[in-house]
């Protein structure tokens, strides 16, 4: 049973990996606490399943979520982050909550509550060996999320924009001041933060053959959050691995532990570590940066 | 100092007894039931300015307090029948214990961690009520909670209740104005301009943090005990981050930092589901609009420090009516 634990922990883990890479990025960047990261991506998720509804192409469908989501996200940062960008902490977070808010309204009015199926036309295979059963749909998505982790750290590292994008991390006031567009590089974060954000709420809804509201709130924007948290803050690797270990956290409490008590015992250890190590397993390099 | 005390209190006086009169005007046990759930959320309120207004710790997990008041005193008074007044202020000892263990908590970590751990106090407290059976009754909640009485005395019509509420309310208005005015309070404002600068004027922060979690949710736990004998209910779905939310926002839309703010904000939100249908099913889409939009225009609400209110008041100076100061100094200069 005990392989069996580590195997689920890791397929749910690689999924909250996907989410959390969004997150972390822009979490890494603007240090906003993004209430809102999941009530987005859940509005582009449910435009996919629109989308598939209408007969699109698979495909189609996903690039038009992830549209939607780009497109919601330059409108949010436009009206809702940018003013009160250099108000303190608590201004921009309440703002944040607000707009995760109106995403759940939003869907609650076009969608409603009900939970829908989700198929994107993989077929979920199962293959055992020995008394453990794997998920071919579980392999692909931890494939997607390393690939996409990579490719993300080569973006930041390698292109003109990305190391645009590390200098605002350092300090807005410079990097204005080298001639970087702060703001169009901002909202560019959010925007392909959200983008990202639908690419992992669809596969997402994909593991679990289904989708309703709550994959934007409690099931995305936390599990990402603590995920970046545990991994450390702004580092890629850490939100991967970090999502990694939730999984894990999950998988072994819901076997060991108590089912009914899984999310109180998570969030207890999750509180007992950010006590013990706040920086997170992975911390960014910050010394390296400068 | 005395000068301002004395100034103020004749006008405290006078909205009481105002306050006091309503029960002589407002007859329907509708009213008075929506008028009672305004004074005791307002306690919430209040302790949430103490929290976020004052000291500049952003709390999304008041709910939870609330609930634990609420089902520790329900808990006593239906199993262990113990009278109302122990369970009433053991309800707000209890809640100042876990406040201040939750304070303790978060006493090194900075600004998002004490955010998350709030939010996951939270669900923790919320999957527990939900889910300890034999103590909280799970889904189906606790029934029958006995209505609150004093010294043979029971608080059991709207009528009662509504003085009960009203100095509970006013008792509890006067202790945090206290607060806020003396030593202490001073301290907590001290952390939210600057905790650098606080530590450097021999504040020490992180004790600052804790108590003002602990005074806090007392209040929070008392508020929490006397809702739940008013409506002799305890739910678990009634103590959410939702819920929690919400009661964020009536000290927000009040103006944080300001307590009759946080009374008028409670009223604004109590009061405007009951009036419209409508409103209700669309409160928290209204919440998130309000949040983002005051976030942007008014940060500190209707009555806080250069709030909504305050610009109003300085738009109506520039109007050609005679003001008040105006026709005075007209006056002596004839």
């Amino acid at each position: 049973m005990f392989l069996q634990y580590v195997i689920n922990g890791l397929s749910i883990g690689s999924v909250y990996a996907l989410i959390a890479i969004g997150y972390n990025m822009v979490y890494g960047i603007l240090e906003l606490l993004n209430f809102a990261h999941g009530d987005v991506y859940a509005v582009g998720c449910f435009v996919t399943l629109a989308l598939i509804g209408l007969k699109q192409h698979v495909v189609v469908a996903i690039l038009g979520g992830m549209m939607a989501g780009f497109t919601i996200n330059l409108i949010v940062e436009r009206f809702a982050y940018r003013p009160v960008r250099f108000s303190g902490r608590v201004t921009p977070t309440i703002s944040a909550v607000g707009i995760a808010y109106i995403m759940r309204n939003i869907i609650m009015k076009i969608w409603g509550p009900e939970t829908y199926p989700f198929n994107i036309g993989i077929k979920a295979s199962y293959f055992t060996v020995g008394k453990v059963v794997f998920g071919t749909l579980q392999i692909y998505i931890l494939l997607i999320a390393v690939a996409l982790m990579i490719f993300i750290s080569l973006l930041l590292k390698r292109t003109k924009m990305g190391q645009a994008v590390v200098s605002i991390s350092q300090s807005i006031p410079t990097a204005a001041l080298m001639g970087i567009p702060v703001n169009r590089v901002i909202a560019m974060v959010y925007g392909v933060g959200a983008a990202l954000g639908v690419v992992g709420g669809v596969l997402f809804c994909a593991y679990y053959e289904s989708i309703f509201l709550g994959i934007g709130f409690m099931l995305g924007t936390m599990k990402a959050w603590m995920s970046s948290i545990v991994g450390g803050i702004g580092s890629l690797k850490g939100a991967v691995m970090g999502a990694l270990i939730l999984g894990l956290t999950e998988s072994f409490v819901s076997g060991y532990v108590s089912t009914v008590y899984r999310d109180a015992y998570v969030w207890g250890v999750f509180i007992l570590f950010v006590l013990i190590k706040p920086q997170g397993l992975f911390p960014a390099q910050i010394s390296e940066k400068v | 100092m005395g000068k301002g005390k004395s100034r103020a209190l004749p006008g405290g006086l006078i909205v009481l007894v105002l306050a006091a009169l309503i029960p002589l005007v407002v007859r329907g046990d509708y009213h008075l039931r929506v008028l009672n759930m305004v004074m005791l959320y307002s306690i919430v309120a209040l302790s949430i300015n103490l929290i976020v207004g004052f000291s500049g710790q952003l709390d999304f997990g008041r709910s939870a307090f609330v609930g634990l008041g609420a089902y520790w005193s329900a808990i006593l008074m239906l199993r262990l029948h113990v009278p109302f007044l122990v369970a009433f202020l053991s309800a707000g000892l209890f809640c100042t214990l876990i406040g201040a263990g939750l304070g303790l908590l978060c006493r090194k970590s900075s600004f998002d961690y004490l955010t998350l751990i709030t939010i996951g106090f939270n669900e923790i407290c919320r999957l527990i009520f939900l889910n300890w059976l034999p103590v909280t009754n799970g889904a189906m909640g606790l029934r029958r909670i006995p209505a609150p009485s004093l010294f043979g005395f029971t608080f059991d019509t709207n009528v009662r209740y509504f003085y009960f509420s009203l100095v509970l309310l006013t008792l509890c208005y006067v202790a945090i104005r206290r607060i806020t005015k003396s030593k202490l309070g001073r301290a907590f404002e001290a952390v939210r301009d600057d905790p650098i600068a606080a530590a450097y004027s021999g504040i020490r922060v992180p004790d600052y943090k804790v108590l003002n979690f602990a005074l806090a949710s007392f209040f929070t736990g008392i508020a929490g005990s006397a809702m739940v004998h008013y409506t002799q209910y305890a739910s678990p779905f009634n103590y959410t981050l939702d819920e929690s939310i919400y009661q964020l926002q009536m000290a927000i839309l009040g103006g944080l930092g300001s307590l009759p703010g946080s009374i008028l904000g409670t009223a604004l939100l109590v009061i405007a589901p009951e009036i419209s249908r409508v409103f209700y099913e669309y409160r928290l889409m209204f919440v998130g609009v309000l949040m983002v939009v005051m976030m942007i225009w008014a940060p500190n609400g209707i009555l806080g420090r250069a709030g909504i209110g305050e610009r109003v008041i300085g738009l109506a100076r520039f109007l050609p009516m005679p003001s008040r100061k105006a026709a005075r100094t007209g006056g002596e200069a004839r």
